[in-house]
């Protein structure tokens, strides 16, 4: 694949998450994660993977009776396709004010992750 | 004048700039005395309860300040009040106090800035807020089944009671806590799968410790406090230690179930590391507090971490001190302390229009700043027997508290039997003017006719000779009083009253001639001397006795005016009477005795003069429009 597919909607953006956390499935396998959070009809999503299958949005292994679908893209990639919407990056990073979490939104230099793997490595040798 | 500038001169505005000014100094003293208690504190759970206090501290510490400087609203008062106190026309100030007073009229101007600014603020949070909410429904699948398992076993550890949600995101970049309610923890998609199952526990600790605090309420509740006061600096520095005190006692939480720190500071670094990988962003410069948080897991000596904010709430501190000192002093400072203080010598102006900038700086200096009920005891009840020295102390007076002790004060010392409950003075002074109010109203109240005038202060005469209808001799009816002895005045004092015009008004006569009869004895009141500049309008005439009678014409149209007054002496420039008043003609006030019959102001209260040399000077202003005459008059008493 030499073209970058295009940007997922957001429904085409859930559906990724699940191939993107189980690995490859089945769409019987993504229809009952998804389900669980929200009903949802299986021809709906074999409709939606079948549609970013030709965008290329996933890959289709067809070995199989009951067809894999795999992310096309590695997860990663959402980031570069956010970086290029700058409203909805603008967006998304002001989210980070309000949510609270084990790392902050700020990052940390690479410096000081040098420093962290240091001090981590010190620990373990002193520890044993 | 814009909206903006009318608005800046309302009480709210002055009371938002006020309290904005004051909450300056008010933040950099909780920072330091949250600094200082950081300094004696260890454990994060105090620090963090410190910070949060602080902050509550200062947003009570803005409310309060606001509700002082929020005039108190009377039902008797109708016109708000300025706070800042007495303000006179600023062609009475030195070049000095001038700018000092710009310095007190600065702070109003802050207000909507301050208000645009709390507005961005707030749009802001929202925006975050709905950004947050849209985090979590978009782009996230539930997490795998054993995840979930896994969750439910550590919150039992923890003790949280309520449900959470897990959740895989590809959108999200670090695990982190959504929502309140039913809170939800995104963890970014592929990490559960790709971090060894204790990092991934020891992350999902930290993150239930975040639900369990309720940090998700206090962020958004933080987040609001630091649009109000987001000019500080102070809250911004506690802002951010609740933020590190809040991650430490979540780490201290990890520490304390998982058992291990050293696998909970390695997940922390590999979380950090992938983020890392994940973006080709251009790196951040400076980094969060994330290292000081290892190696205080890792229970490793801090780097000394330079503390800037304590400085520099030292320095705001002494800044705004200052500030408001400058401004404190401009508003006291308005009416010179004794008569004596002498002004810069001031070339004589007579009365010319005023240039467009001219007036509009004006307009502002000329706020009414008296309050209703004393603006009443001071022109209305004690007029005539209030002594020069009192009235412009009084007008310095900025607090009702101290108006009151004033009042207080002032009968006190006119007490003749002082070891007494009952105020003779006091209830002889009321009583005349009851009595001159039931007998000598005419069109205005009794009060302020001449006779009213002269009876409450010198009280009932020994003889009064009355000639009710006109004779051959005298074309309009007259009284004459008779009073045996009046100290200061002389014996055998005369006066004489004229009703020329037929309204029940009898008027002291200032012209013998005024009822075409002869005077049995000289007028002590009569005419020496006036002094008019030309073109001004104003007179000033001042009597045999030294007392200085104004005249001053209303030469525009106004609903309501204000008028204020100010005489001083030319060589010292030392203040020897103020008056200020806000009249209204008849015309415009249908059914009320007190306004003015003509377009002519009379101050209802004759000011006694030594002997100089003095400058009288008024301002004449329509309260809704800009119209406004300013007058001076030079002239010498004998």
């Amino acid at each position: 694949m030499v073209e970058n597919p295009p940007r997922p909607t957001d429904a085409e953006l859930e559906l990724l998450t699940v191939l993107w956390s189980r690995g490859p499935s089945t769409v019987r396998d993504v229809h009952e994660t998804i389900a669980r959070r929200r009903p949802t009809q299986y021809t709906t999503v074999l409709k939606q993977m079948q549609i970013m299958a030709v965008k290329g949005l996933v890959l289709r292994d067809e070995k199989q009776r009951a067809h894999v679908y795999a992310a096309a893209r590695p997860r990663e990639w959402t980031e570069r396709y956010l970086a290029g919407d700058f409203l909805r990056r603008a967006f998304d990073g002001s989210a980070s004010r309000l949510m609270v979490g084990a790392l902050s939104a700020r990052k940390t230099s690479k410096k000081e992750l040098v420093e962290m793997r240091r001090l981590l490595d010190e620990y373990e040798k002193g520890a044993q | 004048m814009t909206p903006i500038e009318t608005w800046v001169q309302t009480p709210l505005a002055q009371a938002i700039g006020w309290t904005l000014v004051h909450s300056l100094w008010e933040g950099a003293l909780v920072a330091l005395v949250l600094a200082a208690a950081f300094g004696a504190m260890r454990s994060s759970r105090g620090r963090y309860a410190a910070a949060c206090l602080a902050l509550l501290a200062m947003l009570a510490g803005f409310g309060f300040t606001f509700s002082r400087a929020m005039p108190r609203q009377r039902s008797r008062v109708a016109t708000v009040v300025n706070i800042r106190g007495v303000s006179l026309p600023d062609g009475f100030e030195g070049k000095n106090r001038l700018a000092q007073r710009r310095a007190a009229d600065f702070p109003p101007w802050l207000a909507p800035f301050w208000m645009a600014g709390v507005a961005i603020f707030h749009l802001r949070t929202l925006a975050s807020w709905m950004a947050a909410r849209r985090l979590r429904r978009t782009g996230v699948c539930l997490a795998p089944d054993h995840w979930r398992e896994r969750l439910d076993r550590l919150r039992a550890r923890v003790r949280l009671s309520r449900p959470v949600t897990l959740l895989e995101s590809c959108l999200a970049e670090v695990p982190v806590v959504v929502g309140y309610v039913r809170p939800a923890i995104l963890m970014p998609v592929g990490l559960l799968a790709g971090l060894p199952v204790g990092q991934v526990e020891a992350i999902l600790l930290h993150e239930l410790a975040h639900i369990r605090r309720y940090d998700y309420l206090v962020n958004l509740l933080q987040a609001s406090v630091e649009g109000f006061l987001f000019y500080h600096p102070a809250v911004w520095w506690i802002s951010g230690l609740i933020r590190a005190e809040r991650e430490n006692c979540c780490d201290d939480l990890v520490v304390a179930t998982h058992g291990d720190a050293h696998e909970y500071a390695a997940a922390l670094a590999t979380l950090e590391q992938n983020r890392w990988s994940a973006r080709e962003a251009a790196p951040a410069a400076t980094g969060g507090n994330l290292m000081q948080r290892i190696r205080r897991l890792l229970d490793r000596p801090e780097a000394p971490r330079r503390a800037l904010t304590p400085t520099f709430s030292a320095v705001i501190l002494v800044l705004t001190a200052a500030v408001v000192l400058t401004a404190w002093q401009s508003k006291a400072g308005q009416a010179p302390a004794a008569p004596a203080a002498p002004a810069p010598p001031r070339r004589e102006t007579t009365a010319q229009p005023l240039s467009e900038m001219g007036k509009k700086q004006r307009e502002e200096k000329l706020r009414n700043e008296l309050e209703t009920p004393y603006r009443k005891w001071l022109n209305e009840d004690v007029a005539y027997i209030i002594t020069d020295r009192e009235r412009v102390a009084f007008h310095r007076l900025t607090t009702d508290a101290e108006r009151e002790h004033f009042i207080e004060q002032f009968w006190l010392q006119r007490d003749p039997t002082p070891g007494t409950v009952e105020n003779e003075f006091k209830q002889e002074h009321y009583r005349r003017i009851a009595y001159a109010n039931e007998h000598y109203a005419a069109n205005i109240p009794g009060w302020k006719t001449d006779r009213g005038r002269i009876y409450i202060i010198y009280g009932p005469p020994d003889e009064i000779e009355t000639h009710p209808s006109p004779s051959a001799t005298v074309a309009y009816p007259f009284e004459q009083w008779r009073y045996r002895f009046i100290e200061g005045v002389g014996t055998n004092v005369i006066i004489e009253f004229v009703d020329s015009t037929g309204t029940g008004e009898y008027r002291m006569t200032l012209d013998p001639n005024e009822k075409n009869a002869m005077l049995g004895a000289p007028n002590p009141f009569g005419p020496v001397f006036t002094s008019s500049e030309p073109g001004a309008g104003v007179t000033v005439t001042i009597t045999s006795d030294r007392r200085m009678l104004i005249r001053i014409p209303l030469d525009f149209e106004a609903k309501q005016y204000d008028i204020y007054g100010r005489t001083r002496r030319a060589d010292t420039g030392a203040v020897v009477s103020v008056f200020e008043d806000a009249p209204r003609l008849c015309k415009d006030a249908p059914g009320t005795s007190d306004c003015l019959p003509r377009p002519v102001f009379q101050p209802f209260r004759a000011v006694t003069l030594e002997p100089g040399k003095y400058i009288f000077e008024a301002t004449v202003k329509d309260r809704a429009g800009s119209a406004q005459m300013t007058y001076t008059v030079s002239f010498t008493v004998e």
